[in-house]
């Protein structure tokens, strides 16, 4: 989730491959599944018609620019006010996208929006990286919030801002309401025009809408339609939510209405369909940087409910049943998985990945629980745990979230000289780590009081506001400390980098004593030139973390919990709450220009590790050391988390024995303490294939981190760090 | 001894299996394909057959041997340094190794700075070769996998991979072994108690035709085969199939007929020959193998050999 310091930078209109248009290939050829392993056709053939529209990039490519204008008086208002009456106008005069062959209503058409920007206010960044909460309004409809808004208003004590934030949100839910009746009222037309099935079709899609959200869903129908019209509507006026627990939200719904007959497991997917398609809107908007599907906009399945039941359902399935035949990579699902997971779920889960694209991943339930109470939050609420749209864990509905980002390699590189200040003097390998240790905790000190600094407003996002709890009673928008959880998490990158260049300082300049630390340094500022007998030595004698070796583990392991320890010095201050994270998304291309050559024997340049993963080519002993390696961080001290990226080869996982074996590969790495998996199976021939003929390979997704991609769509730079993370192959 | 001290049942043997050496190439952690669940497969090195697709053609010969790229060296001459049998030369501008004065010391692999050199064969204990094995138990634990013993031939190293097989026996590992059954019988009746899955070759139906491909006829197999069955051994049956080679109708209905005569056969694997070990052979001196250059056979045919054999009646696995 590079957000801007990467993706989004990049984030224009490009040019797209040719061939992206070509809808009907798109479906014959199995929504681009390139791994060969099938799945059932359980969806209409006008359902898979409409995915493969969408999927085409048809929708995205006709995403209207420009299209709002803000009254001139609207310069001189209060940054909520004018934000509240651009998304005014965005309700009154987006363009309006009713197809007769949608079960649901409305639709995200401004460009804007999908750049991450507010439409109607210029280059101002609209909002992302949390899961808001939806499942009020499905529930009670628009009353219950009015009321609020309008008892919040009314008390006298209120400053100037906030009388202004609860104004703007009050506009906000009013604009919401208006747009939905202008998408109904269209849909209206069409059902008056239509004949024979399109107008029973139609006609349930407006009973639907004709209800919600401004009532309370009463069945798995209309509550879809409130969930999608919240999301959608925020996502039109640019603000991108995760969506978080969509088989708790509405798996209650689908059970009653299976019960009582008045929907079928079969219709109940394709309304799930039309929600996933329809999700697809943004698709062909945006080519290039980190892709053209990426909008934070994660679903979480299954795991425990506040309570302590069981969440897998109907609905669970349902949605694993969708991503697993249209191959939609965003929205990126990740299942919330533990010894209590069924074995059918566990099957559903490894069926959906072994048809590659990275699109389901699985978190440790128990252990992200634990780090979460550990951290402090209250067992009811760390049970409740979504994302921020990638995988950093958060509670939703009640958190404004953000995260630093730093790369430890630099501080190493510095401490030993290769910055600016001269080689150390260090006796021994203990001494020249404290230099690290200092330079690690200096560093996260830095970020700590950056942190303070956090959500003190200059943004304003009253839209978003109404649906995290705490904004209305604090009457404090999202970005002003309105939150219940106001969350910067520090994120480190490049650590184990950090590790397997302190193992080969240990070994060359400590141990084996083949060179001294200035003579290392030269080496390394030389960029190994005229050293290439000493970098064949690092390359061949340091055994690096991801291979199941217990000295190079332990060296990250010490990495690791001195980091953990030092952010978690400072649990909350200034009212910001600081959970440790590791990651490094796609930044460790641009980490690239801050780092020298490394011990381990790396050029300048070299794409090193991604999050917590073992740096490219350093591994060697397989998937399975690799798994060992990462477990064996004690990831309880680390509440915003990491992934493991794990690449499977397409073919090894064939057959029954294939998915057997990729079931038991993820349950050991849950019972070994993993904390998140995201795996992706991918033959990298055809990602090099597909570098040569995109047209071929419109629609082949690939997992990024915390969210997967369309292979052709992504910059270069992000297509050869795909095919630089190794692909563990079995001999 | 106190009547509480543990009692090992063969101590003696334990320490001597623990101690046996043996020369491995590889020990592949995650392979998938070499019986049930997640293996750690061993290879062996040494192997009585010289098989015209050998995949693996740095396992035939028993000893460590020494692999050269030839297009990694720069001919710097830091092994001609290194090496203590003058087998390393510089003949101008270009390298050259001499195989037979090499005695795979491997003195001269560190010295090189581009790796072009590598010491393919290893000296283990048996209870070393555990060791890396052991750290894996909990992915065959859960996967139903274990420990496979492949090669070059198991059977031609019989006093390691016996005691290997009894170290991982005693700790509770699954045990596979995949062989050719080239082999005096004895040393498959030693092995067998210690086996939970025989992984037997079967190379071509026709005797004269499995002795100009491999260098030996099949009747040894067979009887072999029907040893093992006999004795109560589950086996699959695995059928390299390469095109030009062995692909042909006698053979496939030769794979039914063997199957249809051992009836507790657990069935029949297919494995199409995928030519990736066609570059190998240079590395290490060899001459080309017979084969290369055969093209890899595209998925429709590979799916016309499992259906012709399906129709002949053999028990085909689905992994096949």
């Amino acid at each position: 989730m590079p957000d801007d310091a990467a993706g989004m930078a990049t984030a224009r209109p490009g040019r797209y491959p040719p061939g992206m248009s070509t809808s009907l290939a798109l479906d014959a050829c199995d929504f681009g599944v390139a791994t060969g392993h099938a799945a059932p056709r359980r969806l209409a053939p006008a359902t898979r018609r409409l995915a493969a529209r969408y999927l085409s990039g048809e929708m995205g490519r006709r995403l209207a620019q420009g299209a709002i204008a803000l009254p001139p008086a609207a310069v001189e208002l209060p940054p909520d006010l004018r934000h509240a009456c651009a998304v005014r106008c965005c309700a009154e005069q987006a363009p309006l996208r009713v197809l007769a062959d949608e079960l649901l209503v409305g639709a995200a058409t401004l460009q804007e929006a999908a750049w991450h920007l507010v439409p109607g206010l210029g280059g101002e960044r609209s909002t992302s990286h949390t899961t808001v909460g939806f499942a009020d309004v499905i529930r009670h409809g628009l009353g219950p919030l009015r009321r609020r808004l309008a008892e919040r208003l009314a008390d006298p004590a209120l400053d100037e801002a906030g009388r202004g934030f609860l104004a703007a949100a009050q506009q906000c839910l009013e604009a919401m309401a208006r747009w939905h009746a202008r998408n109904v009222a269209e849909l209206e037309r069409l059902h008056a025009a239509a004949q024979g099935e399109a107008r029973e079709r139609l006609a349930g899609a407006l009973a639907a809408a004709s209800h919600v959200p401004e009532h309370g869903a009463r069945g798995f129908h209309e509550a879809l339609q409130a969930l999608w019209t919240q999301w959608e509507f925020l996502r039109l006026c640019g603000d991108w939510s995760g969506l978080g627990r969509i088989d708790r939200i509405l798996g209650p719904y689908l059970d009653a209405d299976l019960a009582s007959g008045a929907l079928t497991l079969d219709q109940a997917r394709e309304l799930l369909a039309h929600f996933w398609i329809k999700g697809c809107g943004w698709i062909g908007s945006r080519p290039g940087g980190s892709g053209d599907a990426q909008f934070y906009q994660n679903i979480i399945l299954a795991g425990i409910a506040p309570d302590g039941d069981e969440v897998e359902n109907a609905v669970t399935h349902l949605v694993l049943d969708v991503a697993e035949e249209l191959h939609i990579s965003d929205f990126p699902i990740a299942v919330r998985v533990s010894g209590r997971t069924s074995p059918r779920l566990w099957r559903r889960i490894a069926e959906a990945q072994r048809r590659g694209g990275g699109i389901v991943s699985i978190y440790n339930e128990d252990l992200v629980i634990r780090a979460l109470t550990g951290f402090g939050y209250p067992l009811a609420e760390a049970r409740d745990f979504t994302n921020d749209g990638c995988w950093e864990v958060l509670i939703p509905g009640r958190t404004a979230f953000s995260y630093s980002p730093f790369d430890a390699l630099p501080l190493l590189q510095e401490a030993i000289g290769l910055g600016d200040g001269p080689v150390p003097e260090a006796a021994d390998f203990e001494a020249l780590y404290a230099l690290f240790h200092q330079r690690l905790r200096e560093r996260v000190r830095q970020v700590h009081a950056d942190a303070d600094r956090s959500f003190l407003g200059g943004r304003s996002a009253p839209l978003l506001s109404l649906f995290v709890a705490g904004c209305i009673e604090r009457a404090r928008g999202y970005h002003d400390r309105g939150a219940d959880y106001v969350v910067q998490a520090p994120h480190a990158g490049g650590l184990p980098d950090v590790a397997n260049s302190l193992l080969a300082i240990r070994h060359l300049v400590f141990e084996s004593r083949c060179i001294d630390l200035p003579g290392l340094v030269a080496a390394l500022r030389a960029d190994w030139a005229g050293h290439e007998a000493l970098r064949a030595r690092a390359r061949r004698e340091v055994v690096c973390y991801g291979n199941g070796d217990a000295a190079a583990d332990a060296m990250l392991r010490r990495v690791f919990d001195d980091y953990t320890a030092a952010v978690g010095a400072v649990r909350e201050r200034a009212g910001v709450l600081r959970p440790a994270g590791i990651s490094t998304f796609g930044r460790e291309l641009a980490f690239r220009a801050g780092r020298q050559a490394t011990a381990f024997g790396a050029q300048r340049g070299a794409i090193l590790a991604s999050n917590l993963a073992p740096t490219p080519g350093s591994e060697r002993n397989g998937p399975t050391a690799v798994v060992r390696s990462f477990c064996s961080m004690d990831f309880s001290r680390l509440p915003n988390g990491t992934p493991l990226d794990l690449k499977l080869f397409p073919a090894d996982l064939a057959g029954e024995e294939g998915l057997a074996v990729l079931i038991a590969l993820e349950r050991t790495f849950v019972a070994l303490g993993g904390w998140y998996l995201q795996l992706d199976v991918v033959d990298e021939a055809v990602l090099r294939d597909a570098q040569a003929h995109p047209e071929r390979h419109a629609n082949l997704a690939v997992r990024i981190s915390g969210w997967s991609a369309r292979f052709t769509t992504l910059d270069r730079d992000w297509q050869q760090l795909v095919i630089d993370r190794c692909t563990h192959r079995v001999g | 001894m106190t009547a509480h001290a543990p009692r090992l049942r063969h101590p003696a043997t334990a320490m001597n299996d623990a101690g046996a050496i043996g020369v491995v190439t590889h020990i592949q952690p995650f392979s998938l394909h070499d019986g049930p669940g997640i293996r750690s497969t061993v290879f062996l090195k040494g192997c009585p057959l010289r098989c015209a697709w050998c995949h693996n053609p740095e396992t035939m010969q028993a000893a460590p041997v020494l692999a050269y790229q030839a297009a990694d060296c720069v001919a710097c001459g830091a092994c001609v340094a290194a090496c203590p049998a003058r087998a390393q030369r510089l003949d101008g501008a270009a390298h050259r190794l001499d195989r037979s004065a090499c005695t795979a010391c491997g003195a001269c692999v560190p010295a090189c700075p581009r790796q072009a050199l590598e010491l393919v064969g290893e000296r283990l204990s048996a209870d070393a070769v555990l060791a890396r094995i052991l750290p894996d138990r909990p992915f065959h634990q859960s996967s139903g996998g274990g420990m496979t013993l492949s090669g070059g031939e198991p059977t031609m190293q019989p006093g390691f991979a016996l005691a290997l097989l009894r170290l991982a026996g005693a700790a509770g590992v699954h045990r596979a072994v995949e062989t050719c059954a080239v082999c005096p019988p004895e040393r498959l009746d030693a092995l067998r108690p210690q086996v939970e899955l025989w992984l037997v070759d079967w190379k071509d139906s026709d005797d004269a035709r499995h002795r100009r491909a491999t260098g030996a006829g099949n009747a040894g197999i067979r009887a072999n085969l029907r040893r093992l069955h006999d004795a109560g051994a589950r086996i699959r049956l695995r059928c390299p199939i390469v095109p030009g080679w062995n692909d042909r109708a006698d053979h496939f209905a030769g794979i039914a007929a063997l199957a249809a005569e051992l009836p507790r056969l657990e069935g029949v694997e297919l494995l199409p020959y995928h030519g990736l070990g066609g570059g190998k052979a240079a590395r290490f001196g060899l001459p080309p193998a017979p084969c290369a250059g055969v093209a890899a056979p595209d998925a429709a045919t590979v799916a016309a050999w499992q259906a012709e054999l399906r129709r002949r009646g053999a028990p085909l696995l689905a992994r096949a």
